[in-house]
């Protein structure tokens, strides 16, 4: 008998839905988080009169009551959706370029039609292709392409998934240049790369198109509470199908014999021994610092030679003394631009100047409770790689901050003046703020850069170490939607693995 | 690696495989297993963020009858971490027995990493300042966190007109930030309210004189609250007059006052006062910071408290799966957790950090202002133990 069935190593979306599904499926589940609080990136904190959200903006899969979609089903099946309530956004994003565009899209599948037509008609065909294009291929790429990559069958997949063959896994940047002209258009349907943080040349266009398709078709949402409304949620779904949680209390170790996974060990020396492990931490820190090989295993370390560690952000948190409208804000989401190569964007994101691209979130526009009366809540972000950040002298860092959120600011009051002079309380996180509360390698948000090759369809399913499982970002794409996604998943194989070897344990005591 | 059935697959059919397939090639033609990385977090925060610091005492002033300054370097002997002006470390003691911490904000200026200055005054009825007073020497060990907190000047909106209320040992912040503002010859215009009970009383008395003759963006008025017949200052409580007197500007005349950042820190009904006359002042909230203080010593005498509970009775705490004990219901359940050998981590004690977060799975606890808990905590019993008191037995998860 071991301590546990199953250990999991943080409490990320990843780990905290891995933990919730394992032990509600029937395994004996210890949680181990290094902080106080649950949730990683998915929590808030206070400030003063204000609770800011650290990391959610627009979530993705949950769609409506009349018309679920994926991540309703999961957090159904992870027993909170109950103690959840959903606020549902009327807006994809506004997005301006200073002096040259100001567009604000609808997140309503046929006004969206609608309102690229009509600030674009000279490309109606193409807008009305286009949009039909993402809608087919997310069909294809969630419901049909699984079925035929598991019947491994040609004709199937040249019949079932005919535009995914020809455009899924085409970098978006070349979708969007066949389709469109207009140079504002291209960079206005594109937007959401920087929910992936990768520039659209290097995003399979099934990822980006099945973006524009849910978020617009299904409505992006937000909870109340913040996201630290699910994290709580599901550290109390947890607890109450009997698992255990520690917090305050990190793992030290994994421990193996031979290459099989038997225990961990935790920061403060205690041993528990399990038949898996669950690992929410990033892949370099579980192969190169938790796992008690001299080194990686080949397979691992052959995987993280085509890895690239992916952008941080540096966000600003800021609580304003006058409501929304007194700072011009008419939607929730914007995104300020100044560039519309995205190439240059992601290059500036490597260094500590003025960024180019930014985006702003005003919490408390489409769910009033996110504010005190008469207030307003703002994150106002860019992302940001880690790497100029960790060059730093201590003695630099605090002013390299400060000059850098001033710099944000500037780009925000471009347009929504008036932002400095209502402040009441502000927060600056850098790539360092996330890197000591994420504890990932150049505090990276969305784990490894996402590249074509990253699709799970491409990559072999890291099993040098018996019962030794992945979840999150690292090894899966990032953001709230795909690592909640990761956790259920990985539970799924986790439970198998505990089943399998259970059985194993009882032929052996038999014999 | 493409999987390796992949060559197998219909996958390869699809438009772009090969060059997926390529760039991934390249990409490990050129990257390396990361090893390079191994430990890189824990090295670039512990920088930045330890969790623990290792100190010895290297120095003891006696700054007033009640009020001493001790000096800690790291047991090392490297460079502590760069802090904020205004920023606190929570000092860990082990008093007979009994493992507590109490924040105290650093005095000495950021510039010189090679040590802080902890300037502590003796609380009354008190229990770590008396211990840190009375028995700590010079060579003695000591842990803390990290510097933390946000009471300091954020030159993103504080500007460069400040204003510093402070209230006996809430000078300390105040030195700190005179000091940084001295060393880094930064813009600023420093006004300080500096409130003392009697003459004897005043710390740092003779450096904030050579710092008002040297530093030109220096002014200091210093007020006794309790004077001797001799005195000749300013004396008494501070009142809006005095106030508005102190500040140039009246109430009329608002947006003058709200050009500057007000820093309030000192005792509890000090911070409260002062608070409230700049707002009859015309001063808006968001140009007032103030220092948390600790617990609030009476709850009972805070709005929400149950009726008819006095202050003295007693209730069990259980932790589950550890034990339990007895406490006051007027006591922080993180005071009485630690006298009776149980702990969380914990830091400013005063109800904003949320490290001592504690989830209460039976009875109930009372929640005064100071702690600043997330939305969804009440719906699933989480407090901050060092301000919540256990109103009825309660069980806790630690």
């Amino acid at each position: 008998m071991t301590d546990y069935d199953a250990i999991v190593i943080g409490s990320g979306n990843a780990g905290l839905t891995a933990a919730t599904a394992l032990q509600r499926g029937g395994a004996k589940t210890l949680l181990l988080e290094r902080h106080n609080i649950p949730g990683g990136c998915a929590t808030t904190f206070v400030r003063g009169d204000f609770e800011f959200e650290v990391a959610l903006h627009q979530l993705s899969g949950m769609g409506t009551d009349e018309n679920p979609f994926l991540l309703r089903h999961i957090f159904n099946d992870l027993g909170i959706m109950d103690d959840l309530e959903v606020v549902i956004e009327n807006e994809l994003y506004r997005m301006v370029m200073p002096g040259e565009f100001d567009v604000t899209l609808p997140a309503d599948w046929n006004e969206l039609h609608a309102t690229l037509i009509a600030e674009y008609p000279e490309e109606e065909e193409s807008i009305i292709r286009f949009l039909t294009l993402c809608e087919t291929i997310t069909m294809e790429y969630f419901l049909n392409l699984p079925k035929a990559e598991k019947s491994n069958d040609l004709d199937m997949l040249n019949s079932t998934c005919p535009n995914y063959v020809k455009y899924g896994i085409v970098p978006a940047k070349d979708v969007i240049n066949e389709f469109f002209e207009n140079p504002n258009l291209k960079t206005v349907i594109g937007a959401y790369w920087c929910y992936i943080g990768v520039a659209p040349k290097d995003i399979p266009f099934a990822e980006l198109a099945s973006m524009i398709y849910a978020y617009a078709a299904y409505k992006p949402c937000h909870i109340k509470g913040g996201s630290q409304a699910i994290s709580s949620a599901l550290l109390e779904s947890f607890h109450k199908a009997g698992g255990d949680v520690r917090l305050n209390c990190g793992a030290e170790k994994i421990l193996t014999a031979g290459d099989r996974v038997i225990g961990v060990r935790t920061e403060h020396g205690e041993v528990f021994s399990c038949k898996t492990v669950i690992s929410n931490s990033s892949s370099i820190q579980t192969y190169h610092e938790l796992l008690d090989h001299k080194q990686p295993p080949q397979q691992a370390r052959d995987d993280m030679k085509s890895r690239r560690i992916g952008p941080s952000a540096f966000v600003l948190y800021v609580g304003l003394d006058c409501p929304p409208e007194e700072i011009g804000a008419t939607t929730a989401s914007s995104f300020i631009v100044s560039e519309r190569d995205e190439e240059k964007v992601i290059e500036a994101m490597r260094e500590i100047a003025a960024p180019l691209n930014i985006m702003m979130t005003c919490y408390n526009l489409e769910d009033k409770d996110f504010a005190p009366e008469g207030k307003t809540s703002l994150s106002i972000l860019c992302l940001q790689y880690g790497e100029p950040w960790e060059k730093l002298s201590p003695e630099e860092y605090a002013k390299t901050k400060h000059d850098f959120a001033n710099l944000l600011l500037d780009k925000a009051e471009t347009v929504y003046p008036n932002i400095r002079a209502h402040i009441e309380e502000v927060e600056a996180g850098s790539p360092l703020t996330m890197m000591r509360y994420l504890n990932t390698p150049g505090g990276a948000i969305y784990g490894f850069d996402q590249n074509g090759q990253d699709s799970a369809r491409f990559r072999e399913r890291m099993n040098a170490i018996d019962g030794l499982y992945l979840a999150g970002s690292w090894n899966n794409m990032g953001g709230f939607q795909p690592t909640y996604m990761a956790g259920a998943s990985t539970a799924r194989a986790g439970l198998k693995y505990i089943q399998k070897v259970s059985q194993q344990d009882e032929v052996l005591e038999n014999a | 690696m493409p999987n390796s059935t992949s060559e197998n697959t219909v996958l390869n059919n699809i438009v772009g495989y090969q060059e997926i397939v390529d760039h991934q090639q390249a990409l490990i033609k050129t990257g390396t297993d990361h090893s390079e990385h191994k430990g890189q977090v824990t090295r670039t925060i512990d920088r930045l963020h330890p969790k623990r610091l290792a100190l010895t005492v290297t120095e003891i002033v006696e700054n007033t009858p009640s009020t001493k300054t001790l000096r800690v370097k790291s047991v090392d002997g490297n460079v502590l971490p760069p802090f904020q002006a205004g920023q606190y470390i929570n000092l860990f003691v082990n008093i007979d027995g009994t493992e507590t911490a109490r924040p105290y904000a650093i005095s000495s200026s950021p510039k010189d990493l090679s040590y802080y200055d902890l300037t502590i005054k003796r609380a009354t009825p008190g229990y770590v300042t008396h211990y840190l007073l009375d028995r700590v020497q010079v060579d003695d060990k000591m842990t803390s966190t990290g510097p933390m907190g946000t009471f300091y000047h954020n030159p993103i909106f504080h500007g460069e007109k400040l204003v510093f209320l402070a209230g006996g040992s809430g000078i300390a912040p105040a030195m700190t930030m005179i000091r940084d503002i001295a060393d880094q010859e930064k813009p600023y215009h420093f006004q300080l309210i500096y409130l003392s009970s009697y003459e004897t009383d005043v710390i740092f008395d003779q450096e904030l004189e050579a710092l008002d003759k040297e530093c030109d963006f220096l002014s200091i008025h210093r007020i006794i609250s309790r004077p001797s017949e001799s005195y000749q200052g300013l004396s008494g409580r501070l009142s809006v007059e005095t106030l508005s007197d102190l500040l140039g500007e009246t109430s009329s005349n608002s947006d003058k006052l709200n050009e500057k950042m007000y820093y309030i820190c000192g005792p509890t009904p000090f911070n409260e006062a002062c608070s409230q006359q700049l707002q009859e002042l015309n001063v808006k909230a968001r140009r007032i910071r103030i220092e948390a203080n600790g617990p609030p010593k009476n709850p009972e005498s805070i709005g929400g408290w149950p009726e008819d509970l006095p202050a003295t009775e007693e209730v069990t705490v259980t932790i589950q799966g550890k034990g339990s004990f007895k406490a006051r219901v007027d006591e922080p359940l993180l005071n009485s957790m630690e006298r009776n050998g149980y702990s969380t981590e914990n830091a400013c004690r005063s109800g904003e950090c949320s490290l001592c977060r504690v989830k209460v799975v039976k009875g109930a606890v009372f929640n005064p202002p100071e702690a600043h808990l997330r939305k969804t905590d009440a719906q699933y019993g989480w407090c901050h133990s060092c301000v919540a008191f256990p109103t009825e037995d309660i069980e806790i998860i630690i």
